[in-house]
This record gives C-alpha cells, sequence and structure tokens, in this order.
C-alpha cells in the first residue's frame, strides 16, 4: 500500500497542501475526469505504445494520466505514472506534451523529464494503408520508466539501477516513427516502425510496436448508454527491441505482448487497462498499465473566444 | 428624393446580399448538380452505394445519437452549421446520395479542417448518414 501511496507522484503536492492521502488525490482526480461536462467526439484507438492513423480532431484537447508498474527479476518493482496533453492542431498534425515521473518501491519517486511529439498525416484520404510520420524530442533522464517505446537493448536490467544513479544521466534523444494503419470491418490494425537517438553520442537504435483492436458492437444503439458493449474496445498490441544500427537482432531484445481493454464513456471519458507479459529473458515478467482520459471538445476555439473578448 | 435615397439602399443592400452569397458559395463551392463539392469529389462506385440502414427508425435515432456524439460541435446541435462547418439542412448537402455523405464522412475534408472519421466503424456511419438524410 505505500508502494501505491507514493505511486502517485503528481498528485503527491496536492496531497500534502490539501493534507489529504494521495489515494484520495487520484480518487479525486478520477472522479472529477468522470463527472466532467462536455461530450467528446474522441474516436481514438485504446493502445498504450502503438498508434494509429487516428489523429485528434482539430481544436480538441486531450488530458491523459497513464501509469505503468512494472515487476523486476533483481531490484524493485516500480510504477512510472506520466500526464499527457494531446491536441489537434489541424485536422492532420497533432501535438503532444508529456511529463514523466516514477516511483521505484524501496527507493524513491522522482521526476525523470518532459517529451513533445507531432504526429503529420502526409495523405489527404483514406486508404487501405494509411502512413502517419512522428517526430519526438525527448528531454529525459536514465531514471525514467515510463516505457512508451522500446527500442535497440532496453531490459528490465536497465530499470534495476537506482534512481539516485540513474537519475544522473540525461537524455535528449530524437525519436521518429513511421505509422502505418488500416480499418476494416471496424478492425484497426497498426504497425509502428521506431528509430531513436540520443542526440549526444549514441548510434540510432529500432524498435516496432504493432496493435489490433475491434469495439466489442459496431452498430451504435439508439439511446446513451454507459455500459453497452459499443462503448468497449478489445485489443492486443505487441512491441520491442530490434537492436541498433551497429547491431541489427532480435537477440538480447525486450518484448512484450500485452491485451487491452478500453471503455469510451460518452461523456468524453475513456479508461483503460493492459496488463502486459515479458517474451524474452530481457524483458520485465510483468507489466500493467493504465489510463484515464478525458477530450474537451473545442478547446482551441474557446480559449481563441476568450483571447477576442479580453482584447475586445 | 427619398424615393432615390430609398432606391439606392435598397440597391445598395442587393448588392451586399449578392457579394454575401458569392461569398458564401465560394466557400462552399458547388458541383453542377448543386452538391457541395467536398462531397462530390466521392468516386463513383462510392457515390453508388446504398445506405444498408435507409429509413429504419432505429437507426436514425442511433445516427442522431452519435450525431450529437461526433459531428454537433462543428455542426451545431440543430445541424444548421458554424462558422466553421456547413449547414447540413442545405439543399447541396440533402442532394448528396448516402454513399457520398458515407464516403465524405469516412475520408473528411483534411485540407479544410474536417477530420475523417474513418475510426469509427462503417455501421455506424451509415447510422449518422441515415439521420443527416432526414434533415431536409
Amino acid at each position: 500500500m505505500s508502494g501505491f501511496r507514493a505511486s502517485v507522484p503528481f498528485c503527491q503536492p496536492i496531497a500534502t497542501f490539501f493534507r489529504i492521502s494521495a489515494i484520495s488525490c487520484f480518487g479525486v482526480i478520477i472522479a472529477g475526469f468522470l463527472v466532467a461536462a462536455p461530450r467528446a467526439a474522441a474516436q481514438e484507438t485504446p493502445y498504450f505504445v502503438a498508434y494509429s492513423h487516428h489523429l485528434e480532431e482539430p481544436g480538441n484537447l486531450e488530458l491523459e494520466f497513464y501509469s505503468n508498474y512494472g515487476t523486476q527479476h533483481r531490484g524493485n518493482d516500480f510504477i512510472a505514472p506520466w500526464l499527457e496533453l494531446e491536441y489537434g492542431i489541424t485536422a492532420w498534425w497533432t501535438t503532444e506534451f508529456y511529463f514523466d515521473s516514477q516511483e521505484t518501491f524501496n527507493d524513491s519517486a522522482l521526476y525523470t523529464g518532459n517529451r513533445w511529439e507531432n504526429r503529420f498525416r502526409p495523405l489527404m484520404k483514406e486508404h487501405w494503408i494509411n502512413p502517419v510520420l512522428y517526430v519526438e524530442f525527448e528531454n529525459i533522464n536514465g531514471a525514467d520508466k515510463t516505457m512508451k517505446e522500446v527500442v535497440g537493448f532496453d531490459s528490465a536490467a536497465n530499470h534495476a539501477v537506482p534512481n539516485n544513479v540513474a537519475r544522473l544521466e540525461h537524455d535528449h534523444e530524437i525519436e521518429t516513427k513511421l505509422i502505418l494503419s488500416s480499418d476494416y470491418k471496424g478492425w484497426n490494425i497498426s504497425e509502428n516502425f521506431i528509430a531513436e537517438k540520443n542526440l549526444g553520442h549514441s548510434p540510432w537504435e529500432f524498435g516496432y510496436a504493432a496493435g489490433a483492436s475491434r469495439p466489442l458492437r459496431l452498430a451504435a444503439t439508439t439511446r446513451p448508454c454507459n455500459f453497452c458493449a459499443e462503448n468497449f474496445i478489445a485489443g492486443i498490441e505487441f512491441d520491442g527491441g530490434l537492436g541498433t544500427t551497429k547491431h541489427l537482432t532480435l537477440a538480447g531484445t525486450s518484448h512484450y505482448a500485452a491485451p487491452i481493454l478500453a471503455w469510451q464513456v460518452p461523456n468524453g471519458v475513456t479508461l483503460s487497462v493492459s496488463p502486459g507479459f515479458g517474451l524474452t529473458e530481457a524483458s520485465h515478467g510483468f507489466l500493467l498499465r493504465f489510463r484515464v482520459a478525458y477530450e474537451i471538445s473545442g478547446f482551441g476555439r474557446r480559449i481563441n473566444n476568450q483571447f477576442r473578448s479580453i482584447f475586445r | 428624393m427619398n424615393r432615390a435615397v430609398v432606391s439606392a439602399l435598397l440597391l445598395l443592400a442587393l448588392v451586399a446580399a449578392g457579394a454575401a452569397t458569392a461569398r458564401e458559395h465560394n466557400r462552399w463551392p458547388l458541383d453542377s448538380r448543386g452538391v457541395l463539392l467536398a462531397i462530390a469529389k466521392a468516386p463513383a462506385k462510392a457515390r453508388a452505394e446504398k445506405n444498408p440502414y435507409e429509413g429504419q427508425s432505429d437507426a436514425i435515432l442511433a445516427g442522431e445519437k452519435l450525431y450529437r456524439q461526433k459531428c454537433a460541435e462543428c455542426h451545431g446541435a440543430g445541424a444548421r452549421g458554424t462558422s466553421r462547418a456547413a449547414n447540413l439542412h442545405w439543399r447541396s448537402v440533402q442532394n448528396a446520395t448516402p454513399g457520398e455523405l458515407a464516403w465524405l464522412l469516412r475520408n473528411g475534408n483534411i485540407a479544410r479542417g474536417m477530420p475523417p472519421w474513418a475510426g469509427i466503424p462503417e455501421q455506424r456511419r451509415w447510422q449518422i448518414v441515415a439521420y443527416l438524410k432526414t434533415l431536409h
């Protein structure tokens, strides 16, 4: 329990200020998401690691809270929460900011850095396979355990390093992805090819992610409902490392398989959960990912209107 | 004198209305059938597709629900359009075939800000089309 208490670093300052437990703070955040009013237009896929070609609708802002719990063979288990702000600039360009943190049980909790990601859709129509180009700049430290992607020879052993040592490594990295995605008879099938480089010294590292998902019911029912099958999406995703430019290989790399279940509540909240299983010796044995997302429709327009009223 | 002023004002109003209409048409260009060009770009195969839910009351209700969730933010709660998106009651929309509307929903009009809705299942897109066709 103490692990969970401290597992929500974003909640710690709030919890201390209001003299409530971090669990209460976490509960309040989730409850706030659930009762929030505006309807959302989300049509997103439920993946944690893979991306599809569906971008954020223009002008919409999505607030997402993630956490990644991981078990460790030699070392302490950890939980790595992060906050994500996703905004649809145009119908072909989505930008996102991430703020990462982690707590390693029996060690410490810390903020591990931030990332800025952009996704561009080069083709203006739907095709059998739809490409999206992805570019991300990461300013994180070596203690980051969000595992938003697995590349090169990333392994469970990297995460066994104590936080006070791992945090000394500063990673300024550029990450690119080629996202290929298709929709067919209610299914979404996405494949991502990842290339990442530490701008300081390292060679290019490669990885992949792939996912397939489908709503439990394809047609909508006549009445608004929260618990009907049309609001649930089930899927599975795979991800792993592929070595580096110097040594392109599967040997010694980590790979994961993870079923996913997402619940899209019509008021704009999405809850997702995904237990992940390590497939190789280098992988973590078990991961548990969790996500709460809330989409604010027309956010950009509202901000614009506020500025207009101020400067009128 | 008064008659001249009134005539001049009427003429001015007429010119302004004409200019506004022309601007609206420039903003929402039409094809020879009077259908919005963004919709009329649909290929012949898509244009000819029939809505499997056509006229079904359940599908229309479901389509209305989906419209409120996914379309009303831009097209307005009554589908009368906003500064960002077309009025869906317009004849230039209603003249489109169900197949053309379904094609536009799937592909969007990305260059002009309408996102593609390929991420929602085809059945739900047809339900939205069934609802849109009741707006004329």
